[in-house]
C-alpha cells in the first residue's frame, strides 16, 4: 500500500458523503417497509421516497412526478432510449446521437440499429463538441429521438444542449410532434446548475454515485406528456415505467445527495475548478509534449484530459497507482488488441495521442496538497516511462 | 489476477533501460495489432550475452517483460538464451493475466530476432 493515496477519478465515481451515508443508514434500519404497502410501515417508506423525489426534481428544476428512479445511469439511458423509441416507432425509426456518447447510450443505439432503426452519429471536431448545423442537416421527418449527452465523460466538453432543445421545440411547433430530446447528464448533474425547461430536454439521465451518493441508484427525468414503454414490467411502481420494489435506502441517499448538491453547487464548482486549474498549470510548466484534450472553455470544471506523447496511458495509470494516485484512461489493451479511446479518436488526433490520454477528475474531498502530490508523482512517472520509450526523440547535446 | 510484487518492482524500477552504443545484436519488434513495441540491444562476445538493454512502448506488461527479459538473458550463452520460452518469462514475472500474455510473446519474439542478428 502506498504511503499516500489521492483519488483523482471523481468522474468514475465519487466517495460517499458522510451525511448521505448517515441518511442512508437511518433508512436501512428505520424505513424498511415496502413503499407499495398500504400500512404505516409502507407509508413511511413512501414518504421517504417522495421526499427524495422532490429533492432530485428540485436539482434539475423538474416536477416530482417527472422523476423515475432507476438502478443507475445505464438503466436510465436504456429506459429513455428504448422506451421512447418503442413508444414512437409508429411515427418514425430514425435516431440522431453523437460519436462520443457513453457506452450505455451508444450501445443501445447500436442495438436498435440491428433491429432496423437508422442511427445518425454526429461527429465532433477537434474541440470535442457537436455542431448544431450538422444536427440540422441530419434531422428528418421520421426522426423521433435526438440523444446527445450534456457533458462528455472523458473530456468534459459541454454539448450545445440548449440550442438542440430550442431546435426540437421549433420542430415540434411546426408539425414534427413526435420528436423528443434526451440528454445523458450523468457527468453534469450536481456539478452544473441545471434546469430542464432551460435545456429544453424531454428526458434527462442522472446517476447518484457521481454526486456523492452510493452506487445502485439513478433517475430519469421524463417530461410530462412524453410516452415511454417501460422496460421493467410486472409492477405499478414509478408510474408503470419501472416495475420493481423501490430501493428505498438508495433513493433516500440520492435525495440527500441531491439536496446537498443543490445547496453547495457553487462552492463545490469553485473548489474543483481551482484544483483543476492548479493541476493543469503545473503540468504545462513541468512536463513537455502534452496535449490537453477538448475545448478549453466549454467543458466541466472538475475534469482534465491530457495526452502525454511517447507513452501509453495504461502504463502511466499503473505507475501513478503504485504511488497512490488514482486516475483513469479511456484506452485499454487486452488480449493483444488495443482499443484506443473512441472519444479521443473522435477528436481526430493520432493513435499515439489517443493511446496516451489520461483523465484526472477532481472532487470536493481533494485538496491543494493532493494536487501538488499528484503532480510530483506524475512528473516522475512520465520521465521514467519516456526514458523507456523507443518513441522518445533522442536529444543530441 | 493482480500483478505480482516482482511485476510492480520492475514497473517502478525498470532494469537495463536504454540502448547500447556498441551493440552487435539489435531487434525492434511491434505487435501489429496493439502496436506495443520492444527494442532490444545486446553486446554478444564469444557467444555470450555480455550486456542487454531495452526500450518499450505499450501496456505495463510489455514494459515489465522487457525489464525482466534483460535480467534473465544477461550472462547467458546464445544457445541458453534461445531456450528461453514465454512460460519462463511469465514465471519470472510472477504470472500475468491471460489477456496480457501477448506481452511475453512480443518479448520472446524480439529476443529471438536479436539473437539471429548477432553480427
Amino acid at each position: 500500500m502506498p504511503a499516500r493515496r489521492v483519488y483523482l477519478d471523481n468522474s468514475a465515481t465519487t466517495p460517499v458523503d458522510p451525511r448521505v451515508a448517515a441518511a442512508m443508514a437511518r433508512a436501512v434500519v428505520e424505513v424498511f417497509g415496502n413503499a407499495s404497502s398500504v400500512h404505516g410501515f409502507g407509508q413511511q417508506a413512501r414518504a421517504a421516497v417522495d421526499r427524495a423525489r422532490r429533492e432530485v426534481a428540485a436539482l434539475i428544476g423538474a416536477r416530482q412526478n417527472e422523476i423515475v428512479f432507476t438502478s443507475g445511469g445505464t438503466e436510465a439511458n436504456n429506459l429513455a432510449i428504448r422506451g421512447l423509441c418503442e413508444a414512437s416507432a409508429v411515427h418514425g425509426r430514425h435516431i440522431i446521437t453523437s460519436a462520443i456518447e457513453h457506452p450505455s447510450v451508444s450501445g443501445v443505439c447500436a442495438e436498435l440499429e440491428k433491429r432496423g432503426w437508422e442511427v445518425t452519429r454526429l461527429p465532433v471536431y477537434e474541440n470535442g463538441i457537436v455542431r448544431v448545423e450538422d444536427l440540422l442537416a441530419s434531422l428528418r421527418p421520421d426522426t423521433v429521438l435526438i440523444t446527445i449527452m450534456l457533458a462528455n465523460n472523458e473530456i468534459g466538453t459541454l454539448q450545445p444542449t440548449r440550442e438542440i432543445g430550442s431546435i426540437v421545440r421549433e420542430r415540434r411547433a411546426t408539425g414534427q410532434k413526435h420528436l423528443s430530446f434526451h440528454t445523458d447528464a450523468v457527468q453534469a448533474t450536481g456539478r452544473l446548475p441545471l434546469n430542464v425547461d432551460e435545456l429544453g430536454c424531454d428526458l434527462l439521465t442522472m446517476s447518484g454515485h457521481k454526486l456523492y451518493a452510493p452506487k445502485g441508484v439513478g433517475a430519469l427525468y421524463v417530461r410530462r406528456g412524453v410516452r415511454l414503454h417501460g422496460q421493467n414490467v410486472g409492477g405499478h411502481q414509478e408510474r408503470e415505467r419501472r416495475a420493481g420494489t423501490e430501493n428505498v435506502p438508495g433513493i433516500v441517499a440520492f435525495g440527500e445527495a441531491a439536496q446537498l448538491a443543490r445547496e453547495e453547487i457553487e462552492q463545490r464548482s469553485r473548489h474543483d475548478r481551482a484544483l483543476r486549474d492548479r493541476f493543469e498549470a503545473a503540468v504545462r510548466e513541468r512536463i513537455t509534449d502534452v496535449v490537453m484534450n477538448g475545448d478549453r472553455e466549454r467543458r466541466l470544471g472538475h475534469l482534465s484530459n491530457i495526452s502525454f506523447r511517447f507513452i501509453e496511458g495504461e502504463g502511466l495509470l499503473i505507475n501513478l497507482d503504485l504511488e497512490g494516485v488514482a486516475v483513469s484512461t479511456g484506452s485499454a489493451c487486452s488480449s493483444g488488441t488495443l482499443e484506443p479511446s473512441p472519444v479521443i479518436r473522435a477528436l481526430g488526433v493520432d493513435d499515439e495521442l489517443a493511446r496516451g490520454s489520461i483523465r484526472f477528475s477532481f472532487g470536493k474531498e481533494n485538496t491543494e496538497d493532493d494536487v501538488d502530490y499528484a503532480v510530483e508523482v506524475l512528473v516522475r512517472a512520465v520521465e521514467r516511462l519516456r526514458a523507456l520509450s523507443p518513441l522518445t526523440p533522442v536529444v543530441v547535446t | 489476477m493482480p500483478y505480482s510484487p516482482v511485476f510492480k518492482d520492475h514497473l517502478a524500477h525498470p532494469r537495463n533501460a536504454g540502448e547500447l552504443p556498441n551493440a552487435n545484436a539489435i531487434a525492434d519488434e511491434t505487435n501489429p495489432i496493439c502496436c506495443d513495441r520492444l527494442r532490444l540491444s545486446l553486446v554478444v562476445k564469444e557467444g555470450r550475452i555480455e550486456a542487454a538493454r531495452y526500450l518499450a512502448y505499450g501496456c505495463p506488461p510489455t514494459l515489465v517483460c522487457g525489464s525482466v527479459l534483460t535480467e534473465l538473458i544477461s550472462g547467458k550463452t546464445i544457445e541458453e538464451a534461445k531456450q528461453l520460452t514465454r512460460a519462463d518469462l511469465l514465471n519470472a514475472i510472477g504470472g500475468l493475466p491471460s489477456r496480457k500474455h501477448h506481452a511475453a510473446a512480443l518479448a520472446i519474439e524480439t529476443l529471438n530476432s536479436a539473437l539471429s542478428s548477432v553480427a
